[in-house]
């Protein structure tokens, strides 16, 4: 019976070609986007998870801001590891880290940048269940001077040479160290927000870094360390937590520790500091209701149309019920169809998934790996696709196998209104759906742009960051003049406008300003609440990124102040309550134990990280400093493919001025826009899968009308020959559709905007909603939907009306 | 007796009024009769057929096929005696277009459950008995609508039914197709199979051993 069931279900696809592929193409469709979402979606999800990872937590900072405590820094202080683990048993062990953007390396004459490792705690393994490749866990950071490499990096350094006991210089600040690779481990997961490639032992910290005799020994002063604990399996966090906060371990006023899981780190944490950009969970959130909308609009599709074919086959079921079949055969049957096509429909989207993937993975920006385990979590998605298909095809069934025989094979049937309610509530499902991504699309771009155009308040175009790790026996103060004595010299080549000397620039890492609290006004008022950010620069600065002054200027060279000028930004000035630049010009204010500090400008305000972060209160020092090297290159004198000669040219004069170094290079434009990357993406995302969404809709529409024309083919007839015309008959077909389609649009409007605010909301500069956006939205759904339904109505409604009208 | 008819009424309800369909039915028919069913449009022919096959029910009266009170069987029985003893012959003949004569003859059976090899031996014997082995493998679109009806009527017979009913089953043919239908019902008469039709024909009446004549639902 199965084989029978199996044979009349094949060609009964077969001849209904149209019907089959758009059925098996919507459904295909909307499988295989489903499918690649939730593989995105999942490996994101799938961060920081190794053995023992539950009971991994990171130590943070709560800022208090105002009233409330905000989360302020993801680094903590050395102290406060330790005096967590003496103070709660439930704490087992904790692992510090300092951390290290990079570090250049020499072995032998070959010096080498690598970016991002840590000094790290001999707990380290203990903690983060990493494989460990060569040396024992227990002891490969326990002594100074020690070194794990990550696998890859080994073999950077050393090429196919045993690494181990070897020995290689870091040179941090000029300075060289000595260490010994005591062990090699496995890289670090892609899926891991902290990708160590090397680990050099804790106790290392006193030679390697210099922030004086006592910064190595336990303080409450600088929170430089990224600090994960390891809980007691079953710990009650809540409770963890509020001991935490009471316990005011640090005895501040201004700030307490806080606890979270490091698995929710990549996607729920973005405070200051971070160890690398993390995801988005609303991002995330977003992409998982995206593909449930189309899996779940492909299954409509499928009810829609098929029970619309099932009235079709109401003889054919009245048939087979005279003939002597029990409802339940009726309905087996009609389920071994839809069985049938969904599984031909899955293997299409399968192919599709894995044909799409490179592509996916370049426009996602991530790679996927399918691995084993990868595919096992994924077993529940596919008992959702499997059980969705059983419950789509459950519907027909039981209205296939309801009809009455006597009605059905009388034809009475078809006229009847049999479901009409449920479809048209399907179709406005539909239309929804459409309608909300359709403005989520425009609101997203147009977000986007706002991004893209909104000015900074500083000109990031044509300016490249010259750097790079100095190796130099010499003193600082000789190397900072060698670095000025570069930059005269790059000035003299005239593709160079104007060049500067800074430690940071807008759209360069978190880590790159100091943050700190306590400032004494001239006024006599103090400001300890609020955290002001610090970075250092030199005169020419401002005028080459083209930041205006509200009041005075840049810095003052060899002016009596030198190393004491300021430049404040006008966040500042409201952050202390101070309302007019000139209360603060030419004067002085106190902070880090320095009571001399000489405010000589004002800066309008500009975007440092960008329009996702708020313009921090910001003092600018000028100080000497070999971190980049900015220059702005000269348009007018330079095309695209001029531009590798010119930076080659840099490059030799770079190493002619320090022949023992590394050089690098940023475009600061590029750069900039890189904070936007992963939200372009999505934008880029969102928009695919709204026009897969809008496709298998349109499907859908389009094969509905294809039955309804042929269902209402005998009254278009009579209508004709009592004198209709072609536009009449088209008024009367997409009528129907129009005003489902102007239902679905007044639902759409309240909830698109609900859920698209919550997406802005993570913006801190946003767009607004502008009533263009639901107007476009419900125009070019309504476009799309008289395209679909139009061109089935005009061959209907230009039919010889004889033709319908001739048979019985 | 096959089958008794006492006192069926059925009817509709519009705007409270009841339009009826059937009107105080009597009928008793016997094994081995020929029974046609004549009468305008509109008469209740059809509804009768239906009411006696158990595909349409009835308000009021009772309905007895053999011993059993149909009219107090619930559903699922009422479709086990249909199924079990009457066979079904239609104007438009209703095969299924996407089987093959053959499968269209196989159907019943396998809703029967009868086993593969069986069914092979029946729907054989079947083509050979009605001529149409040659056309065992085509569709119904490709077959004349005399062999269509031919089909119709061995699927309705394949069962080996007590009882077929024919609602106007040359309603489509042309006469000389027409006439070998009624041939083939007399003869299957002969062979002891009851058969009752509905028709407009008075020729194709003749065929039949007693003619019923329904007006307005009522027998005259």
């Amino acid at each position: 019976m199965f084989k029978n069931y199996l044979k009349i279900a094949l060609r009964y696809l077969l001849k209904n070609k149209l019907y089959s592929i758009i059925n098996i193409f919507g459904l295909a469709v909307g499988i295989a986007s489903f499918v690649l979402i939730m593989l995105y979606v999942n490996y994101e999800k799938s961060y920081d998870t190794f053995e023992g990872s539950e009971n991994v937590y990171r130590i943070y900072m709560d800022y208090l801001e105002g009233d409330t405590y905000v989360p302020g820094d993801a680094m903590t202080y050395n102290s406060s590891g330790p005096a967590l683990k003496e103070m709660f048993p439930e704490v087992l062990d904790y692992v510090r880290f300092y951390y290290f953007e990079k570090l250049a390396f020499k072995v032998g004459e070959k010096i080498l940048e690598q970016p991002l490792g840590s000094l790290a705690d001999p707990s380290y393994f203990d903690i983060f269940n990493y494989p460990l490749l060569e040396g024992d866990k227990k002891t490969v950071l326990a002594e100074p001077n020690s070194i794990v490499l990550s696998k890859s990096f080994a073999k950077k350094l050393f090429g196919n040479q045993n690494p181990l006991r070897r020995t290689i210089s870091v040179f941090e600040d000029g300075k060289e160290t000595q260490l010994t690779v005591t062990g090699i481990m496995e890289d670090v997961p892609e899926t891991a927000h902290y990708r160590n490639s090397f680990l050099i032992s804790y106790e290392t910290e006193k030679t390697l870094t210099d922030f004086g005799p006592t910064a190595h020994e336990l303080n409450w002063n600088m929170n430089n360390y990224y600090t994960y604990l390891k809980l007691a399996p079953n710990t009650n966090i809540d409770v963890l937590r509020q001991k935490i906060i009471d316990s005011d371990i640090e005895k501040s006023e201004t700030e307490r520790h806080n606890i979270e899981p490091i698995e929710d780190i990549h996607l729920y944490s973005d405070k200051p500091y971070e160890v690398t950009a993390n995801g988005s969970v609303l991002r995330i959130k977003f992409l998982t209701a995206i593909a449930f909308i189309i899996l779940v609009l492909s299954w409509l599709n499928y009810v829609n149309l098929s029970t619309t074919k099932s009235m079709e086959r109401a003889k054919e079921a009245g048939i087979r019920k005279v003939a002597g079949a029990k409802k339940s055969q009726l309905i087996v049957q009609s389920l071994m169809e839809s069985l049938l096509l969904n599984f031909i429909a899955m293997a299409i989207a399968l192919s599709i998934v894995f044909g799409v993937l490179p592509l996916y993975t370049n426009i996602i920006g991530n790679e996927l790996n399918l691995d084993w385990g990868f595919i096992v979590s994924f077993i529940p998605y596919f008992i959702f696709i499997v059980g969705g298909v059983i419950l789509a095809g459950l519907y027909p069934a039981f209205l296939l196998s309801r009809y009455s025989p006597a009605k059905a094979l009388k034809g009475k049937v078809r006229a009847s209104t049999e479901g009409i309610g449920l479809r048209k509530g399907l179709i406005v499902t539909q239309f929804f759906a459409t309608i909300v991504l359709l403005t989520g699309t425009f609101i997203i771009s147009k977000q986007i742009n706002f991004l893209d155009n909104q000015p900074i308040g500083a000109d990031v175009g044509q300016i490249i960051a010259l750097h790079g790790t100095v190796v130099s026996t010499q003193s600082d103060s000789l190397v900072n003049n060698d670095f000025r004595v570069l930059k005269e010299q790059l000035e003299d080549f005239p593709f160079i406008e104007k060049t500067a000397i800074a430690q940071t620039y807008p759209g360069d890492s978190f880590d790159n300003l100091s943050s700190s609290r306590g400032i004494w006004l001239p006024d006599g008022r103090s400001d300890k609440a609020n955290i002001f950010y610090t970075y250092h620069a030199q005169p020419d600065y401002f005028d080459l990124m083209d930041i205006e002054f509200l009041a005075g200027g840049t810095f003052v060279l060899n002016s009596k102040f030198e190393g004491n000028q300021i430049v404040v930004n006008e966040t500042f000035l409201k952050t202390v309550g101070i309302s007019s630049p000139e209360d603060l010009l030419n004067k002085t204010v106190s902070f880090w134990g320095n009571n001399q500090w000489k405010v000589v400008g004002i800066i309008k305000d500009y975007y440092h990280f960008g329009l996702k972060t708020p313009v921090l209160p910001t003092i600018v020092r000028y100080q000497d400093d070999i971190s980049n090297l900015l220059v702005k290159i000269d348009k007018s004198s330079i095309s695209i493919a001029g531009l590798e000669t010119a930076l080659s040219q840099i490059e030799n004069k770079w190493h002619e001025v320090f022949p023992q170094s590394t050089f690098n290079y940023t475009f600061l434009d590029e750069k900039f826009e890189a904070q936007y990357e992963q939200d372009k993406a999505f934008g880029k995302a969102f928009q695919i899968f709204t026009v897969l969404s809008i496709l298998i809709a349109s499907l859908g529409l389009f094969g509905l009308t294809a039955y309804t024309v042929v269902l209402r083919k005998k009254e278009i007839g009579i209508r004709k020959v009592n004198g209709a015309t072609i536009t009449q008959v088209l008024t009367l077909l997409n009528k129907d559709f129009v005003k489902l389609l102007g239902l679905a649009f007044i639902i759409a409007i309240p909830s698109s905007w609900y859920v698209m605010n919550q997406w802005l909301e993570g913006f801190t500069y946003r767009t607004n909603f502008s009533w263009w956006i639901f107007a476009l939205a419900g125009t070019t759904a309504l476009l799309i939907t008289f395209l679909t339904v139009s061109w089935q109505s005009f061959k209907a409604a230009i039919a010889n009306p004889v033709e319908s009208l001739k048979d019985e | 007796m096959l089958l008794q008819l006492n006192n069926i009424f059925k009817w509709v309800t519009t705007g409270g009024q009841r339009i009826f369909l059937l009107k105080d039915i009597n009928l008793e028919v016997e094994e081995g009769e020929f029974i046609s069913i004549m009468g305008p449009s509109g008469s209740g022919k059809s509804t009768l057929l239906n009411v006696i096959g158990m595909l349409d029910n009835f308000d009021e009266g009772e309905y007895n096929f053999m011993d059993e009170s149909v009219h107090s069987l619930k559903e699922k029985h009422r479709s086990n005696l249909y199924k079990q003893y009457i066979g079904f012959v239609f104007q438009s003949y209703h095969l299924l277009d996407e089987l093959t004569v053959k499968e269209n003859l196989e159907m019943p059976l396998i809703y029967k459950k009868i086993k593969g090899s069986e069914r092979k031996a029946m729907v054989a014997d079947m083509l050979d008995r009605f001529n149409i082995v040659g056309k065992k493998d085509l569709f119904p679109a490709q077959l004349s609508g005399g062999q269509q009806q031919l089909v119709g009527v061995a699927r309705a017979l394949i069962a080996s039914p007590k009882l077929i009913l024919a609602d106007e089953p040359t309603g489509n043919l042309n006469s000389k197709q027409g006439e070998e239908i009624m041939e083939l019902f007399k003869q299957l008469n002969e062979e002891g199979v009851t058969i009752i039709q509905v028709t407009h024909s008075e020729k194709n009446a003749e065929y039949g051993s007693r003619i019923i004549n329904l007006l307005d639902g009522r027998m005259v």
